[in-house]
């Protein structure tokens, strides 16, 4: 079929106003908030049911068409935009919060519901609830991230986000719908059950498994009260020691890290925050006591903030979009890696080198998932979009620092198509051939976000 | 911080992340970008239209019907300006959308239907972008015994004086009442629909005309009833260069000053629930929120409710920004989607204090059959007792 054929045929599946190729379109679906290069597309599409991507998925069977599924969009590797050309299906008219359970705790959602929509529905109707959310903007989408196995404030006490999925629903790409988890033999969606679980196909898979329809997300109850306890550290060498003091406390809801050469006085150090939650000031002040202790007795000093900078990260999630604007050139993007905690001394002298290497401010932070069981490292890196050596150079810091991380022990996340080669050229053999069985087995038109995660 | 309308919007648009905060209320409760909600394609969010300005001035994309019809889908409410995070930068998003429509004007693209407005407005006969033959007001002025010389001008604007007449004249009746001595000018229009939508050309004239009138009519102050005239005469055209020394009132800031100084006393009722539909023309580019709603609390025994999207975070009605003539069954869905807001709060009456959102809240009230009275402050002033002492 020719292109406007195609377009026809998707315009009688979505309806006439959302399937489109006009150029305009294209251009904004064609790159991301990143530092990737555009890449081209045929068309952009938003299903609003299951059976539209249903249909959708089997039309590009039958053309054997890439589809790529979107989100917020905002992983900023470069993941929504079409390595291949294809289709691009942004999935949020998809915005159904399907159900809340109050007694298992979770969340029943279509695969467009964006994470300002659910904090503000359950804000608004459930207080007492929180979900799990990244520190992304409120337009990425609960499903994007935790398909790509994200994290945020949640965390560190409850683990990473991935890990939170009680169930999907899923259109394969031979367009059979299929549902994992408990659902698959309950009414409800409460776990991912004891039966084999193969849900983790579906994460960090970057849409190349199937698409997403609907989700179940564990919540978690909302605490009265929130503070944080600042410290400062003269030497990343003190991380490991410091973090796993603060972990066997069990006080902390979430542990950020950051090290920035700006402003001045921050310059040299690594700072730390230390998230704690209860219900009356007394048990805050107990916890407040302990921590400090803990400070003082492992290099770290107590740092009392402006209300200013408390407030900011307080307020949940954080504004960490500020951190895209530090440059004011409206381009950002950061190698963020799953690392061992016995690594990140090295990680943040060796992040900071390179980062001065190619002339940009190093800032660096991570956060603890899960304890200290895995710690996720930010090497950011905000550009000027409107310099391309500027963003020449932003790419080519990311690329060696994806090998800085694979170097260290640790694992590129959410990772743009170079770090998926790299990781695929250090991955054990055996690793690759499974993946090929699986995506041959399940796309054998390699129609789902084709070109990435390729194993030859 | 005022942009520069020749360059500095392109040194800073590219600036725009694409994050999306634009999209939604404060907190994140609904989309607050009507062109967002309606075609759902990023490419309609502020950050899609941002992207595509700077597209246009990098060269990656060239000029295009469709790239012009994705700037004109924009009602220039404002509720970016209010979301987006980044600071210094906010504050000019619609500003960059106008100086793009200015480009696409220049560049062949501006599309047909915002065409019309110029073309009318233009017209020797006219002078309004409603196509009616201009009027002078010398009938009205002679209706209401109004001098030639005042200390005040009323402005009425375009809509009141082409389209709603009734709020002209309850604003005339209100006026006179106060015994303040004003009087009318043969006003061309102020340029409000055609500086939204880029038509740039003869601003400077039609400003300077205006301005030629009110000065000769030897006012100090001028006061109008429209949301859209308030903004551009005390903003836009200042920003177009004018030099003037007379002060811009908006007739509710005469009421609550009039009730503050004990002169306005209101006496008989008003039975009724009243929601209050913030004009993006008042609120947010002018920030005024409060006086309004201090006047309809005066009101005795009125009931007055909020809507769930208020001040900062008000719905749009749709009529702004060229989206009236450009899109007009959109438009009233625009205002559509702000009555049914208003239904939830149990009100039987929408009110507001905009001749331009009254036209497009009552058209929707009438295609959708919504039930709603709607109506502007000064028409409900104009239906109550009141008593003026000391002027
Ligand atoms: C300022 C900033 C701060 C951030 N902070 C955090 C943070 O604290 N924690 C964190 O984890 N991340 C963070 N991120 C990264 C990222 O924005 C988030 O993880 C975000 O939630 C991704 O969601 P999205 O909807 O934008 O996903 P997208 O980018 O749209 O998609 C992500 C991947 O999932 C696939 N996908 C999307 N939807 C589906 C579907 N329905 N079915 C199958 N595949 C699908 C896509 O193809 C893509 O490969 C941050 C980003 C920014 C810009
Ligand atoms: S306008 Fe502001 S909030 Fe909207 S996408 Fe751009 S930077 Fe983000
Ligand atoms: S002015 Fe209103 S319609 Fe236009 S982009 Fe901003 S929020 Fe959307």
């Amino acid at each position: 079929m020719n292109r406007e054929v195609i377009l026809k045929e998707l315009e009688k599946i979505v309806g006439k106003e959302y399937a489109t190729n006009r150029s305009e379109d294209l251009y904004i679906y064609s790159q991301d908030p990143g530092a990737s290069l555009p890449r081209s597309v045929d068309f952009v599409v938003m299903p609003n049911t299951t059976e539209e991507v249903q249909a959708i998925v089997k039309l590009a069977n039958q053309e054997k068409i890439s589809i790529v599924p979107m989100g917020g969009g905002l992983t900023l590797s470069g993941l929504i935009i079409p390595v291949k050309g294809g289709i691009v299906l942004d999935m949020k008219r998809m915005n159904q919060i399907l159900e809340i359970n109050q007694f298992s705790r979770y969340a029943l959602i279509e695969a467009g519901v964006t994470t300002g929509q659910i904090i503000s529905h359950l804000n608004e109707n459930f207080q007492d609830l929180q979900p799990p959310i990244p520190d992304a903007p409120p337009s990425a989408t609960v499903a994007g991230n935790m398909l790509i196995h994200g994290s945020g404030y949640l965390s560190q006490k409850y683990g990473g986000h991935g890990a939170m999925i009680n169930g999907l629903e899923v259109v394969l790409p031979n367009g059979e719908i299929c549902k994992l988890g408990s659902c698959a033999v309950s009414d409800y969606w409460f776990d991912r059950g004891p039966i084999p679980d193969f849900i983790g196909l579906f994460i960090s898979a970057f849409g190349t498994m199937g698409i997403i329809t609907k989700l179940s997300i564990q919540l978690f109850p909302k605490p009265k009260m929130r503070d944080i306890v600042f410290g400062l550290m003269n030497s990343p060498k003190d991380i490991p020691n410091v973090l796993l003091k603060i972990t066997a406390t069990g006080y902390a809801e979430d542990i950020l890290l950051g090290m920035q050469d700006k402003p001045e006085w921050m310059k040299g150090y690594i700072f730390i925050m230390t998230y704690i939650t209860g219900d009356s000031e007394e048990d805050l002040d107990r916890q407040r006591k302990t921590l400090k202790r803990i400070y003082r007795k492992t290099n770290a000093r107590f740092m009392k903030p402006s209300e200013k900078m408390k407030n900011l990260y307080l307020e949940k999630p954080i504004f960490a979009a500020g951190a895209a604007d530090f440059r004011k050139g409206g381009g950002f993007e950061y190698v963020g890696a799953f690392m061992p905690l016995e690594k990140i001394p090295e990680a943040y002298e060796k992040g900071a080198d390179l980062a001065r290497k190619y002339g940009i401010l190093p800032t660096l932070g991570s956060r603890l998932i899960g304890g200290v069981h895995t710690v996720v490292m930010f090497f950011s890196y905000s550009f000027n979009r409107a310099d391309p050596k500027d963003m020449e150079n932003a790419r080519e810091a990311l690329h060696e620092t994806n090998k800085l991380a694979l170097d260290l022990g640790g694992i590129p996340w959410k990772s743009e198509l170079d770090g998926q080669k790299l990781i695929l050229e250090r991955i054990d053999p055996s690793y690759k051939k499974l993946m090929k069985t699986f995506q041959n087995a399940l796309d054998p038109n390699k129609i789902m976000n084709s070109g990435n995660w390729e194993v030859n | 911080m005022e942009l520069n309308l020749e360059q500095d919007w392109k040194d800073i648009v590219h600036r725009c992340f694409r994050c999306g905060y634009c999209k939604f209320t404060y907190e994140f409760s609904d989309f607050n970008c009507p062109s967002y909600k309606k075609h759902r394609f990023e490419t309609y969010s502020t950050g899609g239209r941002l992207w595509l300005i700077y597209g246009l001035i990098s060269g990656e994309i060239p000029w295009s019907q469709g790239v012009a019809n994705v700037l004109y889908a924009c009602s220039t409410c404002g509720n970016c300006t209010e979301n987006c995070r980044f600071d210094k930068f906010n504050d000019f998003l619609v500003d960059i959308i106008e100086a793009a429509r200015a480009e696409a004007v220049i560049n062949g693209f501006c599309p047909e239907k915002q065409k019309a407005l110029i073309e009318r407005i233009e017209n020797s006969e006219m002078y309004n972008p409603y196509g009616e033959k201009n009027s002078d007001n010398e009938d009205l002025k002679k209706e209401y015994d109004l001098p030639d010389k005042a200390e005040w001008v009323y402005f009425i604007g375009c809509t009141s004086n082409y389209r709603q007449k009734n709020l002209r004249d309850a604003t005339l009746r209100f006026l006179k009442k106060t015994n303040i001595d004003f009087t009318l000018i043969d006003e061309h229009c102020c340029c409000s629909p055609v500086m939204r939508t880029g038509q740039i050309n003869s601003v400077k004239d039609f400003i300077n005309y205006n301005i030629a009138q009110i000065n000769n009519a030897g006012a100090s102050k001028v006061i109008t009833s429209c949301a859209g005239c308030y903004r551009t005469l005390k903003k836009d055209w200042l920003k177009f260069g004018a030099d003037y020394d007379f002060q811009i009132y908006h007739t509710v800031e005469l009421v609550k000053k009039l009730l503050d100084e004990g002169k306005l006393k209101f006496i008989s009722e008003y039975n009724k629930t009243v929601t209050y539909h913030d004009p993006c023309h008042l609120g947010r580019h002018m920030d005024l929120y409060e006086i309004p709603r201090e006047v309809y609390k005066h009101i005795p025994r009125i009931k007055f409710v909020e809507m769930k999207r208020n001040r900062e975070n008000a719905w749009c009605c749709g009529a702004g920004g060229g989206v009236k003539i450009g899109y007009p069954e959109w438009s009233v869905e625009i205002s559509k989607e702000r009555l049914e807001e208003a239904k939830i709060t149990g009100a039987s009456v929408i009110s507001s204090v905009c001749p331009f959102c009254k036209t497009n809240l009552s058209d929707a009230n009438i295609k959708f059959n919504m039930n709603f009275e709607v109506i502007d402050l000064i028409e409900i002033l104009d239906n109550i007792e009141f008593e003026i002492s000391g002027n």
